[in-house]
């Protein structure tokens, strides 16, 4: 295999992905002295590990591990309940600052994003390396924790470039030297390359991302679909996977699961946790306008299998009625007498948008009219006084009780330290320093 | 875009119109005390009337002799966002700001006399945050710093980043906690001094960890 380079420019496009380092411990660690250098991590409440900070990293433990295990690897190990109110508020400043830079950006996921510097070279007066340092300066000191930054001719070489060095690194790839940090890149550890591509590519004697590059691309496209050639295409330093700067308005599907603890197996208690899903899954339908005709209901025992079953009904709906009748015909089916239960879910899907008042050939349109009639009364209702002040008879069981019991119960720091004049439910939006200020 | 500035609003007017009728060279002062005869004069001929008057009344009012001088006084207010006009083109006041005056209050949206020099208006949360991705808030515990005025349960505006100065109120890291002290910095020492006679200045052994720099105080009572 030759040595000769991927591309012969360095930034036909100029690519940053950036990702928060350890993101939710990190948000932990920075307002808090107490846990800083220590094994932290974050999901108390779900059982599970979240995440982790660098220090539990180093311990071996890992995402989504069961916290009694996380526990017996290390027992000064600090367990904290998830703030997505901090987590969010801190996401939403992570783009601001970014875009104090480019109007570019896409906000990827709670943690990471792509941005695009192209041709702001000038304006700055800086080499674009030297625009992502300065991202880079202003994210970790105004945040108070680190990121790692990628900066490459396309997403997918930026991506190589954030994860090439963690934590707090910044890697620059300009296109002549893709070839480098690709030579002993394993190739599942590129972005958007899953198990399935990478067993295949193993039985062709492709283990790492240059071999996969070196193919021609007529074998690439005989044997795969677009989105890998994609990859492909731009581990040669050309620029085709777009950055995505619109905000989300609409979903494919919405899901909500829910775990609860301790486990149980009384179906009456397991079908008012799945009743409590079906009505916010349908409260979030509503708020986005939305009525789904198909669901996914799924229970999870204990062992962490998961038993599940598809439902469709005639007409798209946003009633949580609807579901959970269906849910009630379908239950005993799903539901295994002597099985311990852990969490319940729903997915909705095939959303399509709203159409009230249409007519359907049975004339359940006027009763289907009353239906929206009354939710949008419960949603105006919830929107007031909260969440879960007015809820179906079948998920009185999973809101009478707190979703967990016992230590698990526990809720964040943040949500028993209120202000003079907020509320449980209306904190101000400017994220706490935690802990005794002397 | 921004709140158009009086300054350049009255010296224009002064261009278009002291220039052009008077021929004679004004120096700000007088353009300014002419423009505010202008206002004062549309302005109680408004609070008189209860209407807007016409071009011509405009004319007559501020001692313009042609109607379209009087129109243009009007063009000029109204893009500088004093005016309005209604689907049958008459003169209507608006209000150009949105938030309330510093300088007392405004009949009907307009700008008194007395306020010659127009203040733009921020609101709670700009003037006590500067940059607002690197704001936070804590809440105090102690009387460590008493005689600052900064009192047990005080809520506290504080940002990271900013390098600290000599007399700054900081938040550092010592020994796994948060302290909020005076940052002194004296040739090359630097500790942290409380306001309080009853505690000890904190001289760091190693290096001290600043994280962020007090920036407003808030008590609610």
């Amino acid at each position: 295999m030759g040595n000769e380079p991927m591309a012969i420019f360095h930034f036909p496009r100029a690519i940053l992905h950036i990702d928060g380092d350890a993101f939710f411990a990190s948000c932990e660690q920075s307002r808090n002295p107490q846990y800083r250098g220590k094994p932290l991590i974050t999901g108390k409440e779900r059982g599970i590990v979240a995440s982790m900070s660098y220090e539990a990293k180093a311990l071996g433990i890992t995402r989504a591990m069961r916290l009694l295990e996380a526990k017996k690897a290390c027992p000064e190990l600090i367990m904290l309940p998830s703030d997505y109110e901090t987590y969010s508020l801190l996401s939403k400043r992570f783009y601001a600052i970014v875009k104090r830079y480019t109007p570019d950006v896409e906000e990827y996921s709670i943690d990471e994003c792509f941005a695009d510097l192209t041709g702001l070279r000038r304006p700055f007066r800086m080499p674009y390396i030297k625009i992502a340092e300065a991202i880079k300066r202003d994210l970790d000191t105004e945040l108070g924790f680190t990121f790692s930054v990628g900066l490459g001719p396309n997403k997918v070489v930026a991506k190589i470039g954030s994860k090439w060095k963690k934590p707090s690194g910044l890697t620059a790839i300009p296109g002549n030297r893709i070839h480098k940090y690709i030579e002993n890149l394993s190739v599942d550890k590129l972005w958007g390359i899953g198990p399935a591509t990478t067993a295949f590519l193993a039985k062709q004697n492709i283990f790492t991302a240059l071999q996969f590059a070196r193919r021609q691309p007529e074998w690439i496209r005989h044997y795969f679909p677009r989105p890998i050639f994609d990859i492909w295409e731009e581990l040669h330093g050309k620029y085709v996977i777009p950055i995505d700067t619109k905000p989300k308005e609409s979903y494919e599907s919405i899901q909500k699961m829910k775990t609860f603890s301790p486990a149980s197996n009384d179906p009456a208690f397991v079908f008012s946790q799945l009743s409590k899903n079906i009505e916010n899954a349908t409260m979030k339908v509503r708020r986005y306008k939305l009525a789904a005709a198909e669901a996914v209901f799924f229970l999870r025992t204990q062992q962490f299998e998961d038993y599940g079953v598809e439902v469709r009904l005639s007409r798209p709906t946003a009633a949580p009625n609807d579901f959970i009748k269906m849910a009630e015909v379908v239950y005993p089916r799903l539901f295994r007498a002597g099985s311990w239960y852990r969490s319940t879910g729903v997915v909705l899907f095939n959303l399509v948008p709203d159409q009230s008042g249409q007519l359907d050939l049975f004339g359940a349109s006027v009763e289907i009219q009353k239906m929206q009639k009354l939710y949008r009364a419960v949603d105006q209702m919830r929107a007031k006084f909260g969440k879960h002040t007015l809820y179906l008879g079948s998920s009185h069981y999973a809101n009478k009780f707190a979703q967990h019991v016992g230590e698990r119960g526990d809720t964040p720091e943040r949500k028993s330290s209120l202000l003079r004049g907020e509320s449980r439910r209306r904190h101000l939006g400017i994220p706490m320093f935690m802990g005794e200020v002397s | 875009m921004a709140t158009p500035s009086p300054g350049i609003f009255f010296v224009s007017i002064y261009e278009i119109f002291g220039c052009l009728l008077t021929g004679v060279h004004l120096d700000t002062y007088t353009v300014r005390t002419m423009t505010s005869l202008y206002f004062g004069k549309i302005f109680s001929f408004y609070r008189q009337k209860r209407r807007m008057p016409t071009h011509s009344e405009i004319a007559k009012l501020v001692g313009f002799k042609s109607r379209t001088a009087a129109r243009k006084l009007a063009e000029k207010m109204i893009s500088a966002g004093y005016l309005e006009r209604d689907a049958r083109g008459r003169l209507i006041p608006k209000q150009a700001y949105g938030e309330a005056r510093v300088l007392g209050t405004v009949e009907a949206g307009w700008p008194s006399p007395a306020e010659e020099e127009l203040i733009d208006t921020m609101s709670l949360d700009e003037f006590l945050i500067q940059n607002k991705e690197a704001t936070y808030i804590l809440k105090v515990k102690g009387n460590s710093m008493h005689d600052a005025g900064i009192l047990e349960g005080d809520m506290v505006l504080v940002e990271r980043g900013p390098q600290p100065k000599d007399g700054d109120i900081v938040i550092a890291e010592v020994d796994g906690e948060w302290t909020m002290k005076y940052f002194r910095k004296q040739g090359r020492s630097i500790f942290l001094e409380p306001a309080n006679k009853q505690f000890k200045p904190i001289f760091p052994k190693e290096d001290l960890k600043v994280a962020a720099i007090v920036k407003a105080v808030i008590r609610k009572y």
